[in-house]
């Protein structure tokens, strides 16, 4: 955690906590997954002083909430976009593909100014702003993003709120 | 030696009675197993004596083999086959003795089926030879070599058949291309006429060496004198040895005779369908024939005209597409189309003009000679279309399994999971164990079954999961990787990591893998998603890699324009760390989210990747066309959110972070647009210089002062501690830090380099030490530093690390300019009606600093940047030290006096001749509420300290309301409107546009009647009070 001598002082800490925060709420890293929240402090290092930035760089340990998909997954998600390849939602900041071999085989591309999905009686309609439930069945962790594969053809999975028909 | 099995059926016959050795050699090779054989062919030939009358499959091969033995005539070819049968017959034996039926039944193909019965008929007819007199021959000929190899020959063995200095030599004639069969048959028909005259031994002619021949003999002269007056052999031609290493060469097989079987996929080697991928449905080895199936190639008019009898016009260079045959459509052409049964199949052919098709195939027995049978891969495309007439059920990926023949070694590894596909145990899943030559030992999850579990490679297929992530390793999608949505038996369909889009590929085709790459990422120098300049001077970046091309998006904004482009017709990478100006004239820089808010692209978003001339490449994930990257001009887009960029910026970047983070953002600060005015941006753009940072001197201008390269001037390419290495014109020379001066020192001597650094290495009294610089401008503002950067334009931003883009920024952009706008005097250049239309400058005093940087203003750089025009205050002197200036100090740590003017450039009004738009009065917005209504137009009345007071109403009539200016939009004038300018040097002025050109519009200025060329960004509607 480097910080700027400019925030030394009494508040050194709690600047550097806050700056914490707000440089890793959010982020996503590989191993760990997304960082939802910085739940406590564990312990702040001693700071080492950079030479010519006067940047003073300090070990911090932290706990946090991380969210990370795991293979298997059932997750419930917001559908950003559909195209005939399938559509893509999201859940939180993970993006999940749902591939249309992934799609039951009764629900059919409807290209058109709303592309979608639809079962050959109409009945359930999977478009953008959907929500759909859903199981990961693989994921690919970058060192910035992860995003899934997910699958809507099983028991219990598919569209759970369609905002059209609410 | 084995004997060369090309040799064709007749010379080879009068080998054999001609030159036993060379039958002998040939024997050899079965010999070794001449014991099982003999006692398997006794058992036909007995099959056969008894059931003479039956069509069964054991009669034909009972009949084929009275035909190898008896008819001398054909006994070569029979001979052929009785050495491929028998080499079945020997591993099947090997393995299990029972299975000799089936032995038979894999060994009675179509063809020979065919065959056999047709030789059956003639000799049925001749039955000139008994059975027993077969028998009986057999049994003696092979008996024979029986008792010669009676052993299995070993390696030692086999060594010692080798030829030797001792044995006779081959020597190779040449003679007349086409002839050597002829000449080979002469030679031999010498022989029998002149006996043991002739001295040698054998003659061999190579289907595949043209022009010569060998002949085997002890001495030059032998075969000097057997070759004396044949035709076909040139007098004096040379006679050359060939060596005895060689020699087993000449007369080796050179590949391993081709085991055809059927649904193999070959390739046609020549004529209209060279290249094609076809299907063997029947393999005929006496004739070296095969039927292969195949999608005809085949112009039905021309083909109903030729049968016309019309004449019809060669067109070589036209092949015709492959389709499958329409019978119907044939019929209406009036071909004559027959309908045939064929008496082997009974299948129903129809047949057009000699040719034979069944479902739309065409079937064409053509010579084993002129198909590919290895490493034949066939592609989706093409098994696809292979597959659609047979649509009726089971897929025709069973053919599949045949591509395992080709696959490389090491297809397995250990580890790999794999599915069993042939056999019983079909469908088990296991891990590879192991792997032998030929068996792969797995291990599975099965109860009850032999662990580890010894498994032949070709019956084994890869298996996958959906979900796992995997690289292709072959075939047309090699290198890329992805994760598997599906498994349809051995094909995989993978969600490709990069294009996302669905790629099919084939389960061998694939490893399992956790690395993501976006299949070739690299060719040469360029690698996916770079930004290059091809040879038109178009730029684009990669989007895709393909064999020796790359798919650009070229850097047409407002249209996809992909190309296909070779690696030659690519100049170079375009890498430099340009930014440029949105919509708002805020800076975008790489990595900076903006939206599209124009053009057919409209509403995309995503972080900047690129940007070169104006243009930006946006990456926005959701965009699933040409790599999800978009390519629209800077001034259709506007930046959004903070700063993705932060943590891989240097240290420069820390500082606005820092700032940022202390000071949340604040919108609009009072009094800026009024007095926006031009030298904020100078101001904005000394961020080149603070820090402290080495990089801030990386790509200015220097000139040196000491040393051997005195007065030498070029951009610094390394900073490296005291030492900056230097680009002359020349070259890169290497001088002391003091040595040199940067461009504006040149100027203005009394400043170096050193003295920026004073600010930030002494952290602790920030607020003390940058004062000094502060003072310095002060003091040489005489030659101020914008007349520097006015020297050195466009040297700015390259490597200025620095890419503000939060909102706050603009803020201050626009904020701070309050002390600017009231030097106008230092601005020389830009004689802005606006600037001198501002507050005078002790009102800008009074008002701005403390209000615009206490009210919140004091976002990240600004109040960094804020100060760091500081050079220019000597416009209000006494007020340099102003208090809330020197609050703001610690984040700019006086380093931007190092390059004040540098930084300039780029945006100066007056240099870059693009000016920032500011809103003004009179002019016609388009106010967007942030509370999510709709768009209203109005008429800006005043503005003052940041919030605009519109009247709605396109005239202004309605009411008055009082607008952020991050709500209000300029209103794009119309050709024939009069419109004020807004930005630039003309700021301020009403004209009427007279024309558009691009993104250029035409102006008319009342004032002067001169006609100017603006950018339509700073044109607004004019509407008169």
């Amino acid at each position: 955690m480097q910080l700027h001598p400019r925030f030394f002082g009494r508040n050194l800490r709690e600047n550097l906590v806050t700056k914490l925060m707000k440089d890793v709420e959010g982020t996503c890293s590989g191993r760990h997954g997304f960082v939802v929240a910085i739940t406590g402090i564990e312990s702040i290092g001693k700071g080492l002083i950079r030479d010519g930035t006067g940047f003073v760089t300090f070990p911090v340990k932290y706990q946090c909430v991380v969210f990370r998909p795991f293979k298997g997954e059932i997750l419930e998600a917001v559908v950003t976009l559909v195209n005939k390849m399938g559509f893509f939602a999201e859940a939180g900041p993970v993006q999940i593909f749902v591939s249309k071999h992934l799609i039951p085989d009764d629900m059919e591309f409807q290209a058109g100014d709303m592309p979608n999905y639809t079962t050959s009686d109409g009945s359930v309609k999977i478009q953008k702003e959907c929500e759909v439930r859903l199981k990961i069945i693989g994921t690919r962790v970058d060192a910035t993003e992860i995003f899934c594969v997910g699958t809507i053809k099983d028991d219990f999975l598919g569209v759970i709120n369609d905002p059209e028909a609410a | 030696m084995p004997r060369h099995r090309d040799e064709d059926d007749d010379v080879d016959e009068e080998y054999d009675g001609t030159e036993l050795e060379e039958e002998e050699e040939e024997e050899e090779v079965r010999g070794s197993r001449g014991s099982r054989q003999k006692r398997g062919r006794s058992n036909f030939i007995d099959d056969y004596a008894d059931e003479e009358d039956e069509e069964d499959d054991d009669e034909d091969y009972g009949s084929r083999v009275r035909k190898g033995g008896g008819a001398k005539k054909k006994k070569s070819s029979a001979s052929i086959f009785l050495d491929i049968d028998a080499q079945v017959d020997d591993e099947e034996e090997e393995e299990e003795e029972d299975e000799e039926n089936d032995f038979i039944d894999a060994g009675t193909d179509l063809p020979e089926e065919r065959v056999g019965r047709r030789y059956d008929r003639r000799f049925q007819e001749e039955n000139d030879e008994d059975v027993e007199d077969l028998e009986r021959r057999i049994q003696e000929r092979f008996s024979r070599h029986h008792e010669e190899y009676d052993e299995e020959a070993t390696d030692v063995e086999q060594q010692a058949l080798l030829p030797s200095v001792r044995d006779p030599k081959l020597w190779m004639v040449k003679c007349a291309i086409g002839h050597e069969r002829e000449v080979a048959v002469c030679l031999m028909q010498k022989f029998i006429d002149r006996g043991s005259d002739l001295h040698i031994r054998s003659v061999v002619a190579l289907d595949h060496l043209k022009n010569y021949i060998y002949v085997e003999a002890d001495k030059e002269a032998h075969v000097k004198e057997a070759i004396k007056g044949l035709r076909n052999i040139y007098a004096n031609q040379k006679i050359t040895l060939v060596p005895i290493k060689e020699m087993t060469d000449v007369l080796s097989v050179e590949s391993k005779a081709i085991d055809l079987s059927r649904d193999t996929w070959v390739r046609m080697k020549l004529g209209t369908y060279k290249g094609d991928l076809a299907k063997v449905v029947d393999v005929d080895n006496v004739r070296q024939r095969v039927t292969v199936k195949l999608i005809p190639r085949i112009d039905l008019q021309a083909l109903a005209s030729k049968l016309d009898g019309r004449e019809v016009a060669k067109k070589k260079a036209f092949v015709p597409p492959p389709r499958f045959m329409n019978i119907d459509e044939a019929r209406e052409l009036h071909i004559r189309v027959e309908r045939r049964r064929d008496p082997m199949t009974g299948d129903y052919f129809e047949n057009i003009d000699g040719n034979l098709f069944k479902d739309g195939f065409l079937y064409k027995t053509v010579s084993l000679k002129s198909i590919i049978a290895q490493n034949v891969t066939p592609t989706f495309d093409e098994l696809e279309k292979f597959n659609k007439p047979s649509e009726n059920g089971e897929s025709d990926f069973g053919g599949l399994s045949t591509l395992f023949a080709n696959r490389k070694k090491g297809h397995f590894m250990k580890g790999d999971a794999v599915i069993v596909i042939k056999g019983d145990l079909k469908n088990l899943k296991g891990w590879v164990e192991k792997v032998d030559e030929e068996n792969v030992l797995i291990k599975s999850e099965m109860k009850g079954l032999p662990d580890p579990l010894a498994v032949n490679e070709r019956e084994l297929c890869k298996y996958f999961e959906p979900g796992n992530h995997v690289k292709v390793v072959s075939g047309t999608h090699a290198g890329a990787t992805g994760m598997v949505v599906k498994v349809d038996q051995h094909v995989l369909i993978i969600l490709s990591d990069t294009t996302k889009e669905h790629v099919r590929v084939f389960a061998d085709h694939v490893v399992e893998s956790s690395e993501v790459t976006t299949g070739v990422t690299k060719i040469g120098d360029y690698e996916l998603h770079d930004l290059v300049l091809m040879d038109n001077l178009s730029f684009g970046v990669i989007i895709r890699l393909e064999n020796e091309a790359f798919q650009v998006l070229k850097g047409v904004p407002d249209r996809a324009e992909v190309g296909l482009v070779k690696l030659r017709e690519i100049k170079c990478k375009l890498q430099k760390k340009i930014s440029g100006q949105d919509r708002n004239k805020n800076m975008v820089s790489v990595n900076d989210d903006v939206r599209v808010i124009e053009g057919p692209s409209k509403g995309k978003q995503g972080p900047v990747r690129h940007i070169y001339r104006g243009v930006l490449f946006i990456y926005d994930r959701h965009h699933l066309e040409h790599a999800g990257f978009i390519c629209a001009k800077c001034t259709s887009c506007t930046v959004v959110g903070g700063s993705r960029s932060g943590p891989n910026r240097n240290g420069g970047d820390s500082v606005s972070r820092f700032g940022n983070f202390k000071a949340p953002p604040v919108p609009s600060s009072p009094g800026r647009f009024q007095r926006g005015g031009m030298a904020n941006n100078s101001g904005g753009r000394h961020r080149g210089g603070r820090g402290g940072r080495d990089d801030s001197l990386l790509g200015t201008t220097v000139k040196i002062r000491l040393g051997p390269f005195k007065g030498y001037r070029g951009p610094v390419v390394e900073v490296k501690g005291e030492h900056v290495r230097v680009e002359l014109e020349m070259k890169i020379v290497t001088v002391k830090r003091n040595e040199i001066s940067d461009n504006v020192s040149a100027t203005t001597p009394s400043r170096d380099t050193s003295r920026y650094s004073m600010g930030s290495e002494t952290p602790m009294h920030p607020s003390r030490t940058p004062l000094h610089p502060y003072m310095t401008p002060m003091r040489d503002s005489g030659a101020t530093p914008i007349h520097d950067g006015m020297r050195t334009p466009m040297r700015d931003r390259a490597w200025n690390p620095y890419t503000p883009m939060s909102p706050q920024r603009d803020n201050w952009e626009e904020g701070n300019p309050a002390s600017w706008g009231t030097s106008p005097q230092y601005q020389p250049g830009s004689p802005l009606s606006r600037a001198y239309e501002a507050p005078t400058p002790g009102s800008g005093w009074a008002s701005t600093p403390g209000g615009s940087y206490d009210a919140g203003t004091p976002r990240d750089h600004s109040s960094a940047y804020a100060n760091a025009p500081s050079p220019y205050l000597p416009s209000t002197p006494g007020q340099p030290m102003t208090p809330s200036s020197g609050a703001y100090i610690p984040g700019t740590p006086g380093g931007q006096p190092m390059t004040p003017g540098t930084g300039l450039d780029v945006m100066s009004p007056v240099i870059g001749g693009d000016a920032e738009a500011w809103f003004m009065p009179d002019i016609l917005v388009e106010v967007h509420k942030a509370g999510g209504g709709g768009k209203d137009v109005g008429v800006i009345r005043d503005v003052s300290d940041g919030t605009c007071k519109v009247s709605l109403g396109s005239s202004g009539e309605g009411d008055t309301e009082m607008v952020l200016p991050s709500e209000l939009e300029i209103v794009a004038p119309k050709k024939n409107d009069r419109v004020k300018i807004v930005g630039g040097q003309y700021r301020g002025s009403v004209g009427k546009l007279i024309g558009i050109d691009g993104s250029d519009g035409i102006v008319k200025i009342e004032d002067n009647l001169e006609v100017k060329i603006l950018d339509l960004g700073i044109l607004a509607k004019y509407v008169l009070r």
